[in-house]
């Protein structure tokens, strides 16, 4: 059974790819930008043609598959994850890079199943690195395997995240507050300090747990087309993922956690003071 | 040693000769941090907790220092590993290369792909070129005084205003050109690239923590990006390689930069390119680049600069040139 949907991870794969192409076409060009619900949070028109080249590809495949993406719920759809085989989308992840060129902007495409996700496909496409996950089966970027740091200290730690416009100021002062707690942490009286880096896509801030190039990344107030692909990808690579409060993961909490080892999570998780973000699934 | 005279004696073709030499070296150290890249590194620590070194930090800059040195026997050095053994940062009219071994060596140990080597070159106190190599990437950057900035052979150019052009005059008048070159007397009165960046609120920013990280520091840090974030930016980024996020700055996919803590080994290569792909640099009070100070700002256009360095609050590290007198 463990096979069972590869044909899909095939599809994926090759939309993907031709996903990517039509992003690095239009990166040569003018960009013609719209916002959405607010004026950092950006659309282009590329985003809304990716999403529909995506769907259409796999939809003339697997017409009685369920869809979740990015634009489609901006325009109106629901995003409620069923047991229905449901992929779910990020046409481009890391618009406002994908806007400016710079260089990390990524396709995003997970599938679940029964509500759990059984294998992602991250395309950083100006990098041009495919990275994928299937359940049980391990991940990979180009065809090469893919491990965590397996770090467990998080003094030593490299921790992604990113720091976005918050209109409420007790939240812009609750994630930085959040940054600065985990960049210093005080042991015995010493300050010892991890470091912090913010590329601009979770995807791909993902990827680079599961390759071990950084040890954890956390957020709060992204999106379930944000994490899906890249939740089974670092489990694959060895990886946790869980919510940012240290409980399972929730695909459509809008947080998380994910770590190159549980006691990396679990210490994150103990020095993040959370703050409300709303859900996907509108199940406040 | 080499009067100004002398200095001004040598042809441009002695600088170009210098510069080639420049990125041979660089592709070959880059060469040598590529195949460490994958393995085991041996860390020390230097100022302090976050400041790290490995043994390929040594191992490449004494690699280019020496290749450097024999060809030019007469040059002096600045070198970031040198520095932390005790040479002194002094920067003489004697021609001087001013070299970071592996900018990004956090990121290098933990094997984030950011990692680039920087070499500058300095006459007479004036910087003349600067090679940067980002080593995973292979992507080589390149400029030198007066010919502009490049790419892998493709010329850079920083984000730009469309409308409301400044002219030549306009900047001179402002006290802001105190750098001539073909190149940016070409980008200020000609519109170029679209989708560019004066006005705040669509700027992509970029920054670095610095080596100090005590809770104070860390409120200033935060309370900078605070007050960006509030002027509605569409983001900062942050990527742990001051040299590369000031390249991207120079290829306008980011709009500026600014940190408190980098050193003149991070800055010489860096300046030059973002000065020859039409873009400013200057010290975060708002004056002129101060290439011991330990601070910048880079943008796009003179207002961008001039904007983030009003908004910044200072984050004050010892001068690279401390112990020069």
């Amino acid at each position: 059974m463990a096979d069972r949907w590869q044909d899909c991870m095939e599809i994926g794969i090759a939309v993907a790819r031709q996903a990517g192409e039509v992003i690095c076409e239009a990166l040569k060009n003018q960009i013609s930008v719209m916002s959405k619900s607010s004026p950092v949070d950006l659309v282009t028109e590329t985003d809304q043609k990716v999403e529909s080249m995506i769907i259409s590809s796999i939809r003339e495949k697997f017409p009685t598959h369920s869809f979740i993406g990015e634009e489609s719920v901006a325009a109106g759809a629901a995003s409620k994850l069923t047991d229905n085989p449901t992929w779910i989308i990020d046409p481009i992840d890391g618009t406002t890079n994908f806007v400016h060129r710079f260089p990390f902007v990524a396709v995003s495409i997970g599938f679940a199943v029964n509500k759990q996700i059984e294998f992602g496909i991250i395309y950083s496409c100006v990098e041009d690195k495919m990275y994928t996950g299937k359940k049980g089966k391990g991940a990979f970027c180009n065809g090469e395997q893919l491990k965590v740091s397996g770090q467990e200290d998080i003094t030593k730690s490299l921790i992604l995240t990113e720091v976005g416009y918050k209109q409420n100021p007790d939240i812009a002062k609750t994630m930085f507050s959040n940054m600065e707690r985990l960049v210093c942490i005080p042991v015995h009286g010493i300050l010892l300090c991890s470091s912090i880096r913010a590329v601009g896509t979770a995807a791909v801030n993902m990827c680079l747990v599961a390759t071990g190039g950084a040890d954890a990344y956390y957020h709060i107030g992204i999106h379930c087309w944000d994490m899906a692909a890249g939740a089974v990808i670092v489990t694959e690579a060895g990886g946790v993922v869980m919510d940012i409060n240290g409980g399972p993961f929730d695909l459509m909490s809008r947080r998380l956690i994910t770590a190159s080892s549980k006691a990396i999570g679990e210490r994150i998780a103990k020095e993040i003071q959370v703050f409300p973000c709303g859900r996907d699934d509108g199940k406040d | 040693m080499a009067s100004s005279e002398e200095n001004e004696m040598y042809s441009k073709k002695q600088w170009e000769g210098c510069m080639e030499i420049a990125v041979q070296t660089a592709r070959t150290a880059g060469q040598v941090i590529r195949e460490a890249f994958k393995h085991e590194k041996e860390v020390s620590t230097k100022s302090s907790p976050v400041d790290l070194v490995t043994e390929t930090d040594r191992l490449v800059e004494d690699l280019i220092i020496s290749s450097l040195r024999e060809k030019y026997p007469s040059h002096r050095f600045i070198g970031e590993e040198s520095s932390a053994a005790g040479e002194k940062c002094l920067l003489t009219d004697s021609p001087t290369w001013i070299i970071d071994p592996i900018d990004g060596t956090c990121n290098f140990i933990h094997s984030f792909p950011m990692v680039a080597v920087s070499i500058g070159f300095a006459v007479n106190k004036e910087l003349e070129f600067g090679v940067i190599y980002h080593c995973l990437d292979e992507n080589l950057y390149t400029a030198r005084k007066g010919h502009g900035a490049f790419c892998n052979g493709i010329q850079l150019q920083v984000s730009k205003e469309t409308a409301d052009a400044f002219t030549h005059g306009d900047l001179q008048r402002l006290g802001c050109v105190n750098y001539a070159s073909a190149a940016e007397s070409l980008t200020i009165t000609s519109h170029l690239k679209d989708g560019a960046q004066e006005d705040m609120s669509k700027a992509l920013i970029l920054t670095e923590i610095g080596a100090k990280r005590d809770p104070a520091t860390l409120k200033i840090f935060s309370g900078n990006m605070e007050r960006l974030l509030k002027a509605q930016v569409h983001g900062i980024r942050v990527i742990g390689s001051a040299t590369l996020a000031l390249c991207q700055v120079a290829s306008g996919a980011a709009d500026a930069y600014y940190q408190f803590g980098l050193h003149c080994w991070d800055i010489a290569a860096a300046a030059v390119i973002i000065r020859e792909a039409g873009g400013n640099v200057i010290d975060t009070s708002g004056g002129p680049l101060d290439l011991m100070s330990r601070r910048i700002v880079a943008a796009g256009t003179v207002e961008m600069a001039h904007y983030i360095a009003q908004e910044i609050q200072t984050i004050t590290y010892e001068r690279d040139d401390h112990n020069a007198n």
